[in-house]
């Protein structure tokens, strides 16, 4: 991971809509040739703060800069390509054209345009559907076109707002090779995304954002190393154990009641986070111990998606203004 | 700014609103021919008069009027609808498809998209205004006769092409504001009402109004809606550069042919607050524009 000279910096960055939707304080950095997971639930303001950083949205508190440039400037709107979340190209232009149109707007030479289009469509698996108008071009293709988009000024920093919601897992699969191949080359990733699967194989570190404020920063790596979590299906069990248990062990124990038990079963599953399988077994023998049944014992590393949703357990995330 | 200007212009072709624009154009003139051929049978007719007296001057003159006032009656409307269609969803109706949110993060001044949108159109439009006033100025000549006085006729020209941009930058402004189609609707209705107004200031200026009191509100009305959309009313100056109103007023009774009449005819005054109007709506579009979030 280099993280060097910040090429996304965020002081307290803001957009308040007056409804109790937008973002409020966002600090954030991320370093050269990064790959940032920003995360949160539908509504949370992930889109508006990516809406900020590339000038379609004016914020109304904080600022931010992009490779040293105030976000919002000519300069700053030079080193990054973005593919937006929800967006439509003209349907009234070929794949071909719309690129020709955007390497236009990015100032590039017309030789070195054409060629740059022509690796594009076949590196995102459009190759000569380009000729098509987009009106012709399924969700998946004009997706693909999108990210052909994002990449055509070979940006230093790249925004994807959910890009590979509408492709097949084949697709899917596609992009994110893309995406690995651009981090080789040192490319800096802001990716927004729903699929966490992609963002735990592709990003070094996520944030985790709900009701416009970031509850969670840190590597994926800090993220995943959480404690181990075990699950022991107990027959026998009286809940003045519990906190016995926990006591002997020093580990905080509870009951998971969502976890699933046989039909008329009078056990329970108990929950805990241990750091090694010794800890694992002098549980098991202390449960034994107390008299009670061992029916089962279930190791399960923590997953994004997990963290993710232990993380917002209980909060709620509908930006309802308080 | 060119590419946008050029993106416009492709937009427009590739939605065939010119093509379909051009089509019904052709078969308005074609009716306008015989419209002008019906009309210029007139002076066939009768006794055979002195070409040079002044009674069949003003006889041409007048047939002329009747045929081009009824020509840019209908111009009038198909430039206008031409402006407000082909601008009214630009800002709104592209943010709402999510167009805008693919190009505004380029490197490109929000100034220059908006300003290469609205030259985009305007040139279009403008270049139309010009191919329509010369075919309906063409097909008169033939069948009676036009003005042949070339600055009078360079002047409402320009009269009769600067509701392009008046309307464009109205629209625009509009779809700054409104969703698309809301701006639709509301182009559609302020149009209608500055067409009202001037239709009420033709028929209210035929009825002596000096000596009725109880038309004086109405005349108001009609000038409050002239103001609120000032287009009607320059196409009505744009007739009378063309007749030369103001120094043949005294010879020809053209003011009294009901809605095909010019009324009142707009001041230089008017058409300073119609310059303005146009340059405040620009103004305030680029201003809403640039500040808009999308």
């Amino acid at each position: 991971m280099k993280m060097n000279t910040p090429v996304i910096e965020a002081q307290g960055l803001s957009k308040d809509y007056g409804n109790g939707r937008g973002c409020r304080g966002i600090t954030l950095s991320i370093g050269t040739g990064e790959a940032f997971g920003f995360l949160g639930p539908n509504g949370a303001g992930k889109s508006t703060f990516v809406k900020m950083l590339v000038g379609l949205i004016r914020p109304t508190g904080g600022q931010a800069s992009i490779m040293g440039h105030t976000i919002g400037t000519l300069e700053a709107r030079r080193h990054f390509g973005y593919l937006p979340e929800l967006y439509r190209y003209q349907e009234w232009l070929s794949g071909e054209e719309v690129l020709e149109l955007h390497a236009k707007l990015c100032g590039l030479d017309r030789t070195a345009a054409k060629k740059r289009i022509r690796e594009l469509l076949d590196q995102v698996g459009i190759g000569l559907r380009g000729r098509d108008r987009v009106k012709h071009y399924s969700k998946g293709m004009q997706q693909r076109l999108e990210l052909a988009c994002a990449l055509l000024n070979d940006p230093q920093l790249v925004f994807l707002d959910e890009p590979s919601s509408a492709l097949d897992p084949i697709g899917r699969m596609e992009v994110r090779q893309l995406l690995q191949q651009l981090r080789r080359q040192g490319k800096t990733i802001f990716l927004n995304s729903h699929l966490l699967e992609d963002v735990e194989l592709l990003c070094d570190r996520v944030a985790l954002l709900n009701n416009g404020q970031i509850l969670h920063t840190g590597t994926v790596a800090e993220v995943l190393q959480e404690k181990t979590r075990w699950h022991l299906r107990v027959g026998g069990f009286t809940p003045f154990v519990l906190p016995w248990l926990t006591q002997m062990t020093g580990i905080p124990i509870g009951i998971a009641a969502d976890m699933p038990l046989p039909p008329y079963s009078d056990a329970v599953w108990l929950e805990a986070e241990l750091t090694d399988d010794e800890q694992a077994g002098w549980l098991n023998s202390l449960i034994v111990e107390q008299g009670m049944t061992l029916y089962e014992v279930k190791k399960s590393k923590t997953r994004l998606d997990e963290w993710f949703k232990n993380t917002l357990s209980g909060l709620s995330h509908r930006g309802e203004r308080a | 700014m060119m590419t946008i200007i050029g993106m416009t212009w492709k937009e427009l072709l590739r939605k065939r609103v010119l093509l379909l624009t051009f089509f019904m154009t052709l078969v308005f003139l074609l009716a306008f021919w015989f419209v002008a051929d019906t009309l210029g049978e007139r002076l066939g007719r009768g006794e055979p008069a002195d070409p040079t007296s002044m009674s069949h001057l003003i006889e041409v003159y007048q047939i002329g009027a009747i045929t081009l006032s009824l020509g840019f009656f209908f111009g009038a409307f198909v430039i206008a609808f031409l402006s407000i269609f082909s601008s009214f969803s630009t800002v709104a109706g592209e943010a709402e498809q999510g167009v805008l949110q693919a190009m505004l993060p380029r490197p490109l001044a929000r100034w220059r998209w908006y300003m290469g949108r609205w030259i985009g159109y305007v040139s279009l439009g403008a270049g139309y205004a010009a191919f329509l006033f010369i075919a309906i100025l063409l097909i008169t000549k033939i069948h009676s006769s036009t003005p042949g006085d070339f600055v009078s006729l360079l002047k409402s020209f320009l009269l009769f092409a600067s509701v392009v941009p008046m309307l464009v930058s109205v629209s625009m402004l509009g779809s700054c504001v409104f969703s698309a189609i809301g701006n639709g609707v509301f182009m559609t209705m302020l149009f209608g009402a500055g067409w009202l107004g001037g239709m009420i200031e033709k028929v209210t200026s035929t009825m002596q109004l000096e000596n009725n009191t109880t038309l004086k509100p109405l005349h108001l009305i009609a000038g409050l809606m002239s103001l609120a959309m000032p287009a009607d009313s320059i196409q009505q100056r744009m007739l009378a550069e063309m007749f030369s109103l103001a120094e043949l007023q005294s010879l020809v009774r053209i003011n009294n042919l009901g809605p095909l009449g010019l009324g009142e005819i707009p001041s230089n005054a008017f058409l300073i607050y119609a310059a303005c109007y146009t340059a405040a709506a620009l103004a305030a579009g680029l201003l809403l524009f640039r500040r808009k979030d999308f």
